[in-house]
Order: C-alpha cells, then structure tokens, then sequence
C-alpha cells in the first residue's frame, strides 16, 4: 500500500496514453491478419514442376535448395530477387524472365537469340509472324498452370525449354574463371548447385508472370516490368499510388491545420531562468558506464570498418574490374564486401545504443547496483565474439570453406540485413536480452515508483522492444518460402530499425533534453507518446510497402501503400517539429554561470533532425508509391534513401549519443572540442556530398531508364558502366574522402581518449552515487523542479551486493 | 544536344533549386524553435517591446554581447502577482524574453543549415565544371556556361554570408573547464 501512495501519478492526461495503445492495437491486429494472409495467399512454391509430356522437371526442394545457394552465397548482396538485395548485378526475377521469354518468342517464330537467351539484333521481320510469336509467349507465360489440388506446376513447352538452355547461361557466370562480374572466381560449379540455383530463379519467374487465380495480374502484382509477358502496372498500382498521395496531402493539411490552433502543440514558452552547467568530469561516473567507454571504442572502430569497406564496395561501381590495378575481388568479392558494409552499419549503431543506454540508466535511475561494470564487460565481449563471428563467417561463407547448414549456423543465413549466420542471430537477441536485464536492474526502483506511462518506464519498454523485434527475424529461414522469409525480413528492416529504434531514441533524446533542462518532463513525454503514436499509424502496417512485389496478396499492396504514405505525415510533420525541437538544444539563450558542454552532441541531434526530414521523408516518399516502385525498386534511388535515412538518422544519433557521453569521460580539460567539430561536418557534408553528387542523379538516370527502356536494361552492367554513369560515381570521391578522413577518423580518436581517461579514472567508483549527484547535469535555480519525483535522491536503493 | 549536358543542366537547376529551398525550410523550422520560447508573446518592431497574453509590456533591459541577443523582462511586481506565473517562469525577477540581434543566419543551428546550402550549389558549380571539361562545344558551352557562373554567384553569396554571421555559441574553454553554479 505504501509503495502504490509513493508512485507519482501519470503527468498527462490519460488519453495520451489510452490513443497510443489503441494505435499500436490496431496496427498489430492488421499486421496479424496480414501474415495470415502471406501464409494462405502468398506466392506458392509447387511440390513438382513438370514439363508438357509430364516428366519431372524439378520439385519444390531443387527451387528451396536454389534459394539457399543464392542466400548463402551471398548473391542477395550482389542481385537481386523480387527487386530486393544488392544493385551492382541483375535482378535475377528479371533477368530469368527476360531471357526465357526472349527464348520462348524466339521458338514461337519470332527473333532469333543467342545461346545467353538475348535478341541478337533487332527484331530482322517485324511482321505477323512475329507479333503471333510475341502474342503466344504472353499467352504460354500468363496462363497460370498450377494445380492447387495436387500442388504441382506444369510449364509449357517453351519453358520447359527456357530452363534447360538457360541453365548452361547460369552456369556459365557463376563458374566463370575470372571476377570480371565483381564475384570470385568459379563462386558456384557444382552442377546441382547451379541446377537449383536457376530453378530457383525460374520459381521467381514464373510467379512473377503467371497471373494468380481469378485475377488478371501475376502473384508480383505484374513486376517485374517487362512488355514480353505483358507485365505492367496493375489497377491497384495506379488507384492506391493516387490514394496515398491524397491521403499524404490531406493527411499533412489536417495535421497542421490541426495543430497549428494550437500553437507549437500547446507549449508555452515556460522560461528556465539561470540554468548553470555542471562541468562533466566533475560527475562521478559509475562502473557500468566506465565500461561504455569500450563500446563506444568498438563502435567507432566498426565504423571506421564500414567506411573502408564501402568505399571499396563503391570502387566496384566506378571501376568493375580492377581496384587501381589489383584484382580485389579475387580476396574481397564484391558480394562480400557489401554484406560486411550493410552489416556493421547495424553493428555499429547498435553498439552506440547499447552503450547510451547502459550509460543512462544510471543517471535516470539515480544509481546503480554493483556488478554492472562487469555485466557491461561481459556484453561487450559478447557483442564482439557475434560481430568478429559474422565478419569471419561471411568470408568462409562466400568463399565456400563453409557449405550447407555449416554456412547457415556459422557463416551467413544471407537474407540482406539480416545475413548473420544463425548462431550469431541467437546469440545477438540473447546478448540483447542481457542488455535489458542490466537495465532493469539498474531501473526497477525507479520503475516501481513511476506510472506505466512516465517517461522511465517508456525509456524500459523502448529497450524492450528492440530484443523482442530484432527476435522476429529469427522467424525467416533459408528453407522457408521466400514470399514468407522477405514477409519476416521486413519486420526486422523496417519495423525494428525505423520504428522501435526510432520510439527509442526519441525516448532517450528527450530523456537527454530533461536531464540537461532544456526542456520539462511534461513536454518531453508529449512529444515521445505524439512521436510513438503517429508513428505506429502508418509505420506498422507501413511496413508492407517493401512487399508490393514479393508475392503477396494485393492487399499488401494496398494497405502498406496507404498506410506508408501516411506515415510521412508525421515524418513531415513531426520532423519539422522534432527539427526545431532539436534546435533547441542547440540555441543556449539562459544566463549560464558556465557553458553548455554538449554542443557538438546536440550540433549532431540537430543533423538528425536535418536528415529525418531529408533522408527519411523525402527521399524516403520519392520511392514510396507503388507506381514509382514498380520501376524503381532496387535501383540507385533507393540507396540514396538507404544511406541519407541509415547514416544521416541513426548513424549522427549514434556519434552524438557516443559525444554526450564521452563527454563525462573525458575531463573538460583534454575535451577534444576540435576534433568534435571536424566530425560533425566532416560526416555531414561527406553524406551529403554522397547522395547529391551521385545517388540521387544516378538513381534519377536510372529510374528514367528502367521506365524509358525496361527495367531489365536498367539493371545491366551495362548501364552501370556506361560512361556518364561512370563520371557520376567517380564524382562521389570527394565527399567520400571528407566522410572518412574528416568524419569518421576524428571520431575513433575521441572514442580512443574516452577509453584513455576512463582508465586513468579507474580509482574512482560512483557506485551507489548519493545525494551529491542527484542533480547530475544541471542546477537549476528557483521552483522548475515541480516536475521531478518527489523522492529522487538520498539512501541507495538496497540491493544485492550494494 | 549532349543528353549528358542536358542531365547536368536539370541536375544543376534541381541543386540550386534545392538550396534555396532547404534555405527557406531551415530559417522556417530555426524560426518555430525560435517560437517555442517566445510562445504566447508578440513583438512590437516599431517600438522594440514584447507583449504577453496578459497585456503586460516587457522593454529592453540588456544587450548580451557573447550570445548577440537583446534581453527584454517585465516588471517583475506585476509577474510575481500574476496568476500565469506558474506556467511562465520560475524567475522572481519578472519573464525574461530574448532577441537575436543577427540575422539568419545566427545560430549555429542555423549555420549547419546553411554550409549544407552552401555544399549543394558548390556540387552544382563541380558538376557543371566537369560536364565542361568533357563536353566544350560551342553550343555546349552556351548553356553550361551561364549556369555555371550563376551557380558561382550564388556559392559566394551564400557563403561570404555565412563567413561574416558569427554562430553565437560560446567558445569552448577547456583550459578553465566549466564551473558548477552555486546552488
């Protein structure tokens, strides 16, 4: 009884809260029905496959089978599938489609082609007999010969003929003796490897042109574009891609409308009169966040890591076949070099938000059990062994040391941003569980005194979320469907990285911002719960915009279209209030008796703002609409939004949660305060640099390409190496340099003085800090603290070993 | 005519184009940052008062030099009586509100903004110099050319701006440290 008067009441009103969980209710129960419907509806993989006369041509495990030596290979991080993996080779969807059709019309009566399945010239006698040629490989490719009783395929004879000539093509450049293509020498030659393997592509093919039953469009929705088999856009591309921009503009108008009556959400200015710094050295710092001083050491090394691998990722694209000279891709393949880049970006970020996390759950719990260090330690290591593991596993993997389920468990699952082996996965979400344990315990007296909806426990359930959606992942397989395993994949992609880790950082940007008395508790959790709520109405069920083409039922389509658009209302909206939200920190105006310390840690929330608004929203809307999609999807368009809404939001996040921090570590005397400069606009204007000198012109090109010429002739080495392309990647040089010599290397020097001065600092311990340090960033004079628990400081919490 | 020089021409235009723009939304979003603190107060230019939504009058009572910003408070009787208070200011001294002297743009906030501006049309004077260099037919030069030195003008009106606007954020003074303020 006593403990429930103790607990301070919830600071808003209850609707806040009661909206918030009726949003992510609904979003969920949509999201249920949705997997339902992927699983009943989604493109199927046939038992057998037959030829006309009913001989087996290959059965459900031979495409199964193909699909694990595409992922394991790693040609999900070179092509590919359904218009989702790496852009530097084809899409294989495509690529399949266009060559067996090209065959088919050629037996058909229609132009001749070579042994690769290309047209040799153009079409010599565009006559009647070619249009009836053209006309009965629509017809042979369309008519949808699945049986859903017996669950087998019958193909026509053209395609039965397709696959057999086509399996030589494959064979041909997945064995090839050199790495002209960007893969290693003789990557795949087991001929029942590259059998499965065009089967597999074959599966996609036919699934991505065969319309499904009862309707006039394929189990893609028609994608990928190709006139041969009549794939174009479907009704449902055109209707919803209008709906959604509608439902943007209204969406935007009425929200501003809104709120604008309001004025700034109905925050008054509320002046903090003499706000007066706490010199950060002079905090005591805890074992558990000395120990984030390693992490954040880590993290700024994966970081330098990643930079050097992308740019050698991005020699590829400038220059195919040799990198000055040297032939790395017989070392470092292309495809190993890009899931090594994609990977630690992950890593890395993570890495920063472990630690932040660690490192603030002190400061808002107001103390810490013993052991934390060492917990800390322990995760670290962890955290190490799965990174090294990855990396290590990836090259045995794609260098073939590893084969079958030795490369699932220790080398790469290979499903892009998810391409751990399935060890590491496991051992990622347990290490993650750890991580919110050793919040929990640092938290839970705090958590026991505080209603559900206050912003400690927000700050918990946030954590919570990130092991528990991560996990998901676990449930894409290599022997799964692969409309199933990209179903699963994209809860990770996109509900996980853009929305929890987003509802997170928002909850530890604000926690920052209270700390640091920039802004009351009132406002800060009015924003995190208006941030969670608008997000989660179009973010989760927004989720299924990545699905538009990977075979599931159009609803997908239509919803995940809707949904998606709206959630770029908040992203505008929310932005812009969160852009100048973040400004705030930034624009000190109080009397101080002392400066502001984190200047350069909010100059970089001030850059997510910037690039929230820019790299997630724009960009991010510019290849949203299914209609721009269906010519868009794996081109350089979608790794401008990749790079500007990965690197510019979470990736500034991670540096100025890693300054903040390093900040109280390293004594104000030896602040690097130049070297913090130097990063901050040596990381912003390399990405920018980055995306206006080549991703976005290139992706531009490119999208005029695909609807101009075909989408296959967009994604052909050919295009990639053309001439003007080629001067626009080299033109991304510059920025590149800047990033990593001015952005990122500055970055692993000041992490290296955190670890320097946290060592030197090891005699002190803040263990059980006291009454000293309850008001642990800033003294605030006068009665502003009428927000703060009543009881914050005084007697440590007893627990075990304190 | 070159469809190279033609994509350079566009992609150009768009840079330019879009500087101007992320100008306009920068000093739009610094500006609602800017409102936050001045929420629920006018500002007279003509006179150089401030007015609260209770009517009462905050004059001018000092000019920070460091942070560039005029100072203006209210009498601090009619604050102390009045029952907003609580949801104003903490301050016994009467509301403080603050004014930057500079113009845009000011702040450091503002300056990121900008030197991204600036980064845009100086891709866009690269840009069209190397589209140059590959492509110098006399009808090629006519076209790239103009936009070339128009890109050029507006890099250094763009830039001499935010050279000569300070950023107002105090100077890190790490040979001192910073002191904590008596309680």
């Amino acid at each position: 009884m006593e403990e429930k008067s103790a607990r301070r009441g919830f600071l808003l009103s209850k609707g806040w809260l009661q909206a918030v969980i009726i949003v992510m209710l609904l979003g969920f129960t949509v999201l249920g029905i949705l997997a339902y419907r992927t699983y009943e509806d989604g493109a199927p993989v046939p038992v057998k496959v037959l030829d006309p006369q009913g001989q087996l041509l290959f059965d459900g495990d031979d495409i199964t089978a193909g699909q694990q030596v595409f992922l394991h290979n790693g040609l999900m991080e070179y092509g590919s599938v359904f218009g989702h993996g790496a852009y530097l080779g084809p899409d294989y969807t495509a690529d399949y489609l266009r060559r067996s059709s090209n065959i088919a019309i050629a037996e058909n009566g229609g132009p001749p082609v070579d042994e690769d399945g290309m047209e040799l010239a153009d079409d010599p006698d565009p006559g009647p007999a070619s249009d009836i040629a053209r006309q009965k490989t629509i017809n042979q490719f369309r008519e949808n010969q699945f049986d859903e009783e017996s669950n087998e395929l019958t193909f026509s004879q053209t395609q039965t003929d397709a696959f057999n000539k086509l399996i030589p093509y494959y064979t041909r450049f997945f064995s090839a003796d050199n790495t002209e293509n960007g893969l290693r020498k003789e990557a795949i030659t087991d001929p029942e490897d590259l059998r499965n393997l065009t089967a597999f592509f074959a599966w996609s093919a036919w699934a991505s042109a065969a319309e499904r039953p009862g309707k006039d469009y394929s189990y893609t929705n028609n994608w990928p574009p190709e006139p041969r088999v009549d794939n174009s856009p479907t009704a449902n591309a055109l209707v919803w891609s209008a709906i959604s921009l509608v439902a943007l503009l209204g969406g935007i108008g009425l929200l501003f409308g809104a709120f604008g009556r309001y004025r700034d959400l109905g925050w008054h200015g509320r002046e903090q009169t003499v706000v007066s710094f706490r010199d950060p050295s002079t905090v005591a710092l805890t074992p558990g966040q000395k120990s984030t001083a390693w992490f954040f050491f880590v993290m700024a090394a994966l970081f330098v890591i990643q930079c050097f691998v992308g740019a050698a990722v991005q020699h590829y694209r400038a220059e195919l076949t040799s990198f000055f000279g040297f032939d790395l891709a017989a070392i470092l393949p292309y495809n190993l070099l890009r899931t090594w880049h994609v990977q630690l970006s992950l890593f890395w970020v993570a890495t920063s938000f472990v630690a932040a996390g660690i490192f603030l759950a002190p400061m808002i719990a107001r103390r810490e059990p013993r052991g934390q260090g060492k917990l800390g330690y322990f995760l670290l290591v962890a955290l190490a062994v799965v990174v090294f593991g990855t990396l290590i596993g990836s090259y045995l993997g794609i260098h073939g040391v590893l084969e079958d389920a030795a490369t699932n468990w220790f080398g790469l699952q290979g499903f892009e941003y998810l391409d751990l082996a399935r060890l590491w996965q496991v051992l990622l979400v347990v290490g993650l569980i750890v991580w919110v344990y050793m919040l929990f315990r640092v938290m839970r007296s705090r958590l026991r005194r505080e209603h559900p909806g206050n912003m400690p426990w927000l700050f918990f359930l946030a954590a919570c979320a990130i092991p528990a959606f991560y996990a998901v992942g676990l449930l894409a397989r290599t022997a799964e469907d692969f409309t199933i395993t990209e179903f699963w994949r994209f809860w990770v992609v996109h509900l996980w990285v853009e929305d929890f880790l987003e509802i997170f950082t928002t909850v530890m940007v604000a926690y920052m911002f209270v700390l640091l008395g920039v802004v009351r508790e009132k406002v800060a959790l009015m924003v995190i719960l208006l941030d969670i709520g608008l997000y989660s109405v179009g973010g989760v069920v927004g989720t299924m915009h990545h699905l538009y083409f990977s075979g599931t039922p159009s609803e997908h389509m239509a919803l995940g279209a809707f949904f998606s658009a709206i959630e770029v209302v908040p992203l505008t909206f929310l932005t812009v209030e969160a852009w100048s939200f973040l400004q705030l920190g930034a624009n000190q105006e109080s009397k101080s008796t002392s400066d502001f310390p984190h200047r350069w840690a909010v100059m970089f929330l001030v850059a997510v703002g910037f690039w929230n608004f820019l790299g997630a929203g724009v960009f991010g809307f510019l290849v949203n609409l299914p209609i721009v999609s269906y010519f868009e999807i794996g081109t350089a368009l979608t790794a401008n939004h990749a790079h500007a809404a990965m690197m510019g939001v979470y990736g500034m996040l991670a540096i100025g949660l890693s300054l903040f921090c390093l900040r109280y570590m390293i004594p104000s005397k030896k602040w690097p305060e130049k070297w913090a400069k130097v990063s901050f606009w040596g990381t912003n204007i390399g990405l920018a640099w980055m995306c206006f000198a080549t991703l976005l012109p290139l992706g531009i090109m490119q999208l005029y390409k695909s609807v101009d010429d075909g989408y296959f002739e967009a994604r052909q080495l050919d295009f990639l190496t053309d001439k003007t392309t080629e001067m626009l990647e080299w033109m991304r040089l510059p920025g590149d340099v800047v990033f990593i010599v001015f952005g990122a290397i500055p970055v692993l020097y000041m992490c290296f003085l955190g670890v320097k001065y946290t060592i030197a600092r090891r005699g002190e311990d803040g263990d059980g800090r006291g009454e000293a340090d309850a008001e642990l960033f800033t003294v605030i004079s006068g009665t502003s603290m009428e927000d703060e628990p009543p009881e914050i400081s005084g007697r440590p919490e007893p627990t075990p070993g304190t | 005519m070159n469809t190279e020089v033609l994509l350079a021409v566009g992609y150009a235009a768009l840079l330019l184009g879009g500087a101007l723009l992320l100008e306009w939304l920068s000093r739009h979003t610094h500006n609602r940052s800017q409102a936050w603190r001045t929420s629920g107060f006018d500002y007279d230019a003509q006179h150089d008062f401030w007015v609260c939504h209770k009517g009462e009058q905050l004059w001018p009572t000092e000019f920070d030099r460091e942070k560039r910003l005029v100072r203006y408070r209210a009498k601090a009787t009619v604050c102390n009586a009045c029952p907003a208070k609580v949801d104003c200011t903490d301050s016994h001294h009467g509301r403080e509100v603050t004014r930057a002297v500079d113009s845009w743009p000011h702040s450091e906030a503002g300056r990121f903004h900008r030197a991204i501006a600036v980064m845009l049309v100086v891709l866009a004077v690269f840009e069209l110099a190397v589209v140059l260099v590959r492509n110098h037919e006399p009808s090629q030069i006519a076209v790239l050319l103009p936009l070339f030195l128009l890109a050029l003008a507006v890099t250094w009106w763009l830039a001499v701006d935010l050279i000569r606007t300070p950023s107002n954020f105090p100077e890190a003074k790490p040979a001192h440290g910073n002191r904590i303020g008596a309680k």
